[in-house]
């Protein structure tokens, strides 16, 4: 599952000032490992200041056609990876890398007819370029309606690919940009105002003159939504205003002041739980959520989703602490008073005791 | 099954009694995607629509999202129909009965005087009692409502995606609604003849130029191209170079842009099972053809028309009417007689009922037999039955209990 893989950079593209693009060389033996779905991430690890560290990328390339492997990545303040690739990383590099995982991804099938609408800000382009790509290039009776956010015209990644996509699908793909802060010149005066931006956030109201202006044409509808945590919040909250339903939406947060995947787990903390008035102590191995802890153990702890939007697994944290990756069900205040999902929680500190209630 | 008396894959009695009638109603009308209207007809959020499809009476809705919905219209409590034909700006759906509500996904919200009649339903959540409306499917294809009784229908474009590249170039959502009167089809009548006389008699290109040899020859059916895309038949022909010549003052109605081309054709396909479409060099129309029973089908035709001005419509039709190409074609019935005689009307609709219902009445008698068919002309009536008992076949219909 963790092992790890020597890939050999191929190409290091400057995307924008603060991103950039990296594609792998994957060798043919590989080719079943590295098989991957449109919006999963690549898992890269580097020694840096003299510790390990792990971060995950999304890929932006499409795996329906012959390309290489590609992450986009952009520099996060401070940020220890992200800096070291867009400063040091090189064409030849060896890089370790962990196989493509993740549960954010669409399932692109040639038959399909649905109507997907893509949400993107900043750097959550990346797997939404992914979807992108695939869906137009595999179904090709579906449509896709897309709105990107930027802060201005120099922050856009991928912009030029964006632009061959719209000209080359254009009875199919609808994209709207939108900047917080457009940049203008002198210049503007003069020129009537530019139709390739609209001005402002991806927010409520952006996002419900969009969906009005695009409706959808074939009715099986998703919705993808990448971004900043205060993006994801703001577009949900719109979908829901207007009733979408909740199993219709995916998300994945992003290159925001929540970046993902970013918090490490405590190394083979102890785990005590309670379930079913059995008291289990076990390890907790690194990468194991509470709930895949329990399970791989042989114990039955309720769960459903495992993507912590049901809450089936609902658990209570009376030791220590944890650290949720994901959390769609429970409110702040839960939170507060101890709860957790147990399918999302890893342990922070040595010691964790739970309880089933 | 009589298997003496063909028509050409199935039986008489496939056209004339009320058994195989049910029989096709289960096995046919509530296992496809049937037509359900034109997208306008639920064109805002709140807007909804019942149809009846086969078996099912299935309302579709458009919800905030400006996604449709579609629900079977039947309340969960005693079964009553929740809504009527057409209506607008629904927030929740009551049944008129009990007054038990449902909003817009279906979720049963609301149980006048729950606590006291159903204890039962108390201890959950309205919405987890079991008794949300059934879901059904709906989808879009070419501008055209489609609904589906299963939730979990096989997607819209898996039934209709082969056909879909032989259909006319026309672009359905940019025309708009012809109507004499408002609100009411082009076109609706009640015809005495089974609903594959009728299906049979649109893909019969051996009839167009005898039947209809005054009324329909502006088309060269001799040019004519037509087959079988899966389930579904297609059809297509140029117009009549004397006509081609002249069309743009000729056409009765503005041409359809998106169908201008020098080589100009007419798209005829016929959809599985029972929705045609015309789609012509001025009219693009929707032929429904709904069973009724075995010996009445009830055709309703919708028509579009290029988006233009009335002073446009008038100004063509003024310059049709002064073109030489109506002294030669397309209004001089088959019979001389009075207007009042289908066959000397000179409407090739009233022709091909006449030719419907003619053939119906047949099929009770003694020694009704189809004598011989037209190689390539009558092909694709046999292939349309061998279709329709194809599908009874897959979804049941011969089945032994």
């Amino acid at each position: 599952m963790s092992k790890l893989y020597s890939l050999k950079v191929l190409e290091v593209k400057k995307e924008t000032k603060d991103s950039t693009s990296v594609a792998f060389d994957v060798p043919f033996e590989l080719y079943d490992t590295f098989k991957y779905k449109p919006g999963q991430y690549l898992t890269l690890q580097f020694n840096l200041k003299g510790q390990q560290v792990r971060r995950s990328y999304s890929l932006c390339s499409s795996p329906v056609i012959e390309e290489p492997l590609r992450i986009g990545v952009k520099r996060v303040k401070g940020g220890l990876m992200s800096n070291h690739i867009n400063d040091n990383l090189k064409v030849g590099d060896i890089v370790e890398v962990l196989a493509p995982d993740g549960r954010f991804f669409a399932d692109v099938k040639k038959e399909n007819y649905k109507t997907y609408y893509l949400f993107a800000a900043g750097s959550g382009i990346t797997p939404i370029l992914s979807i992108l790509k695939t869906v137009l290039l595999t179904e090709q009776h579906s449509y896709v309606h897309m709105i990107f956010g930027n802060r201005s015209q120099e922050t856009i990644m991928f912009h030029e690919e964006l632009k061959q996509l719209q000209e080359e699908y254009k009875d199919r793909f609808v994209l709207v940009q939108t900047l917080s802060r457009p940049k203008s010149n002198w210049s503007d005066l003069w020129k009537t105002p530019s139709k390739e931006f609209r001005k402002g956030r991806v927010d409520t109201a952006c996002i419900e003159w969009f969906i009005n202006e695009y409706p959808p044409y074939a009715q099986n509808v998703e919705y993808y939504v990448c971004g900043p945590g205060t993006m994801i919040d703001n577009t949900v909250k719109a979908l829901e205003n207007i009733d979408v339903p909740f199993d219709r939406i995916f998300i994945e947060s992003f290159g925001g002041d929540e970046a993902k995947n970013t918090t490490e787990a405590f190394e083979n903390a102890n785990l005590t739980a309670h379930l079913n008035g059995e008291k289990i102590e076990i390890p907790i191995i690194k990468g194991k959520t509470i709930l895949r802890a329990l399970i791989d153990e042989g114990k039955e702890p309720p769960y459903s989703c495992e993507g912590g939007v049901c809450s089936t697994c609902l658990c209570k944290v009376n030791k220590g602490k944890v650290h949720m990756k994901n959390n769609l069900a429970l409110t702040d205040k839960e939170v507060e008073e101890g709860y957790a999902l147990s399918c999302q929680s890893i342990p922070l500190t040595e010691e964790i005791e739970i309880v089933y209630e | 099954m009589n298997t003496k008396r063909m028509m050409h894959a199935l039986p008489v009695e496939a056209y004339t009694s009320q058994e195989w009638f049910d029989l096709e109603m289960k096995t046919i009308f509530s296992t496809t995607w049937q037509f359900a209207g034109l997208v306008e007809d639920v064109a805002n959020a709140g807007d909804y629509i019942s149809v009846q499809a086969g078996l099912n009476n299935i309302f579709i809705v458009k919800g905030r999202d400006n996604r449709l919905r579609a629900f079977h219209n039947m309340c969960r409590h005693r079964g009553t129909q929740l809504l009527r034909a057409v209506g607008k700006n629904q927030k929740a759906i009551t049944c008129p009965y009990h007054d038990w509500t449902y909003n817009l996904e279906g979720k049963l919200i609301s149980v006048p005087k729950k606590e006291e009649e159903f204890p039962n339903l108390c201890n959950k959540e309205l919405h987890d009692c079991g008794l949300n409306l059934h879901e059904a499917s709906v989808d879009i294809f070419k501008g055209m409502l489609f609904v589906h009784p299963d939730k979990d229908a096989p997607n819209i474009m898996e039934f209709f995606g082969d056909v879909e590249p032989c259909l006319g170039p026309h672009i359905v959502e940019e025309l708009v609604e012809y109507q004499e009167k408002e609100g009411e089809p082009f076109y609706t009548k009640e015809i005495k003849a089974n609903w594959k006389i009728i299906v049979e008699n649109y893909i019969d290109h051996y009839h167009l130029a005898h039947l209809h040899e005054g009324t329909l020859n502006m088309y060269d059916h001799a040019k004519a191209e037509f087959g079988w895309a899966g389930q579904h038949y297609w059809f297509n022909e140029p117009l009549v170079p004397e006509y081609m010549a002249d069309v743009e003052n000729a056409s009765p109605q503005p041409l359809i842009k998106a169908n201008k081309s020098e080589d100009m054709r007419v798209y005829v396909p016929w959809l599985f099972p029972n929705i045609g479409i015309t789609e012509g060099e001025s009219a693009w129309n929707t032929f429904h053809a709904i069973p009724l029973a075995p010996d009445r089908t009830l055709v309703v035709i919708r028509s579009k028309m290029e988006n233009a001005s009335e002073w446009e419509f008038t100004k063509q039709y003024t310059k049709s009417s002064m073109s030489k190409v109506w002294q030669h074609y397309g209004n001089k019935g088959k019979y001389e007689g009075d207007a009042s005689d289908s066959m000397a009307s000179g409407d090739f609709m009233e022709e091909d009922v006449y030719a419907c219902e003619q053939q119906q009445k047949s099929l009770s008698s003694p020694m009704f037999s189809v004598g011989a068919r037209a190689q390539r002309g009558e092909y694709a009536v046999m292939r349309f039955q061998e279709e329709v008992k194809k599908w009874m076949e897959k979804h049941g219909a011969f089945d032994k209990k």
